[in-house]
């Protein structure tokens, strides 16, 4: 336990990007919110500034979530093959600590760490984006765009992001680590050529679409699997209605499905992949030093 | 006693190619031996087994324990520098004694600070800042202040130029050699670490083809400056080698009466590095 707080602490020391991209996109942001042009209609009704104020947050929060995303996916590819291409890895490995917990902290910084921080990056922009546009335009904006209930339901909406993409993607994220670990160069070309050989080879010899599929499905239906997608739909005016009786949706409890996203044999299947393809990777780990 | 490594049959093949073949080895503690042997004779490979690096075939035990099934636990006991240049180019000098500290239970980080303050080095310089000789220092000051039982060295100075090196080993036998230690060093630069080993272990294409203290060379191994009129009366007392030097003739005799040599010229024990050309041209002769 003690040993982790020092391994993480070393990938900050090592991945300065960690932070410095998500307060760089932040204050890029928030320097478009004071000097672009803003337009916002007039909102009339409580109802109105309500949805207003959780677009602007969801939206925000959707941009870091998306660099996120490639920021964590090369964080993985990158994190168990830089020590061994400059062999640094020597060094590490001449301390007391477990190659089980180098990888179980590369997998935590990853899938949690490197996501909380983007977390917190997109609601200190969101707060201060928030304030600046509230002084830029019109007066009545400015209380709508801060609204405490909404700001928690984000919270929620985000915390619970956070969770899924997380054991969603462990198939994802174990495979990414363990061509971290076991490539020599190229990492990136090592994790994209095997899955689109499979598909091929699948597609000519056996003229199946499985494993294609497959992949796909992974990549793109984490929202229909964690949400209550087809439930609901986005209107044009940025709020969310019941897709059968047209009444408006009024909490984040009824956009998130946990219980049918925890419960999806889908889930755990994806998991237990993403296990067993971490556990190859920290037994590469055990067994390759420096290239 | 028990050994501190002991190593039998000890083998690691990478596919064909048989890097280790069936070495026995045995070191004993409070000693600094020499692993010498020609480039690609297996000293990594033997080095990266006790080190529990990587996997290997045969008996191998080091401070009582099996290396690559208990590395962790191995480590807790036993340092190793392999070759000054990894410390990693973006760490802080100041956060590396942080994390040693943080995950060494033996690292003394006083000592670790002491010896860096008799450097030109701060802490808040990055190791890719620091010229490979400062690199050096660092990582010896890191590794001199854990309280290690034993310390492996894989060609420590390799890429060092002649005052860094002379440096290194000058702090490893002054400040941090004692009784309780020991020390194993591989290198293909015999001349530089000659004076300082108790033990040296010759090792070629994988085999162990010396293991011995330096007193028992001493008494092992002769050689005899040998006039020409002596040639032939010495050759018949069986040298594993000879060598030609300016029109003299040195041979090499290993377990050789003593009295029956003295009679063929100048006799005198031969340094590691002669020995080490002799062991290894005369076997293949």
């Amino acid at each position: 336990m003690n040993n982790s707080k020092w391994l993480i602490r070393r990938e900050f020391w090592e991945n300065r990007a960690i932070w410095m991209i998500p307060a760089v996109f932040g204050a890029l942001l928030l320097l478009a919110a004071l000097f672009g042009q803003v337009s916002i209609p007039r909102l009339t009704s409580p109802r109105e500034s309500e949805e207003a104020a959780a677009a602007f947050l969801v939206v925000v929060g959707a941009m870091f979530y998306l660099v996120m995303g490639v920021y964590s996916t090369w964080y993985l590819l990158d994190c168990l093959y830089t020590d061994r291409k400059d062999r640094s890895i020597l060094f590490w490995k001449s301390l007391p600590i477990s190659d089980a917990s180098i990888v179980l902290c590369k997998l935590l910084v990853g899938m949690i760490i490197i996501p909380l921080v983007y977390f917190a990056a997109a609601d200190a922009t969101a707060l201060i984006g928030a304030f600046i546009l509230s002084i830029r335009a019109r007066a009545s904006i400015g209380s709508s765009l801060w609204n405490g209930d909404v700001w928690w339901q984000v919270q929620v909406l985000w915390t619970y992001a956070i969770l899924t993409t997380a054991v969603w993607y462990l198939p994802v994220t174990g495979w990414l680590m363990l061509v971290s670990a076991w490539a020599k160069r190229a990492v990136i070309l090592w994790a994209v050529l095997p899955p689109l050989l499979l598909y091929f080879f699948e597609r000519v010899f056996f003229g199946t679409h499985l494993f294609g599929h497959m992949i796909s499905r992974r990549l793109t239906a984490l929202p229909m699997v964690s949400f209550n997608g087809s439930k609901y739909v986005w209107t044009h005016e940025g709020g969310v209605v019941d897709n059968a009786s047209g009444a408006p949706v009024v909490s984040v409890w009824h956009l998130i499905n946990p219980s049918g996203f925890f419960t999806s044999a889908e889930t755990w299947i994806g998991a237990a992949v993403g296990i067993v393809l971490i556990v190859a990777a920290i037994q590469l780990r055990m067994r390759r030093s420096e290239i | 006693m028990a050994a501190l490594i002991e190593a039998r049959d000890l083998t690691k093949k990478y596919g064909a190619h048989i890097a280790l073949d069936r070495a026995n080895l045995k070191v004993e503690a409070g000693r600094i031996v020499g692993l010498i042997g020609p480039n690609g004779a297996g000293k990594t490979s033997a080095l990266r087994a006790i080190l529990g690096l990587t996997r290997y075939e045969g008996h191998l035990s080091v401070l009582g324990r099996e290396p690559f099934r208990e590395r962790t636990a191995l480590m807790n006991e036993c340092c190793f520098i392999a070759d000054v240049a990894v410390l990693p180019s973006w760490l802080r000098v100041d956060h590396a004694i942080d994390f040693v500290a943080g995950v060494h239970p033996r690292f003394r980080r006083d000592r670790a600070t002491a010896l860096l303050a008799k450097t030109q080095i701060t802490g808040n310089r990055r190791m890719r800042e620091l010229s490979k000789g400062m690199k050096t220092q660092v990582h010896l000051a890191l590794t001199m202040a854990i309280d290690a039982k034993l310390l492996v060295l894989d060609e420590p100075t390799l890429g060092l130029d002649i005052l860094a090196r002379r440096a290194f080993y000058d702090a490893l036998v002054n400040d941090y050699m004692d009784e309780t230690r020991t020390i194993l060093i591989t290198t293909h630069q015999v001349e530089e670490v000659e004076n300082l080993l108790t033990d040296i272990v010759f090792i070629d294409k994988g085999r162990i083809v010396l293991d011995s203290s330096l007193e028992d060379v001493a008494t092992r191994f002769t050689a005899v400056t040998v006039t020409a009129d002596r040639l032939d009366a010495a050759r018949a007392e069986k040298p594993f080698y000879e060598r030609h030097i300016l029109g003299k003739v040195v041979l090499y005799f290993e377990n050789a009466d003593p009295g029956k040599l003295e009679g063929f010229g100048e006799i005198h024990t031969p340094s590691v590095s002669d020995l080490f050309v002799a062991k290894l041209s005369g076997g293949a002769a």
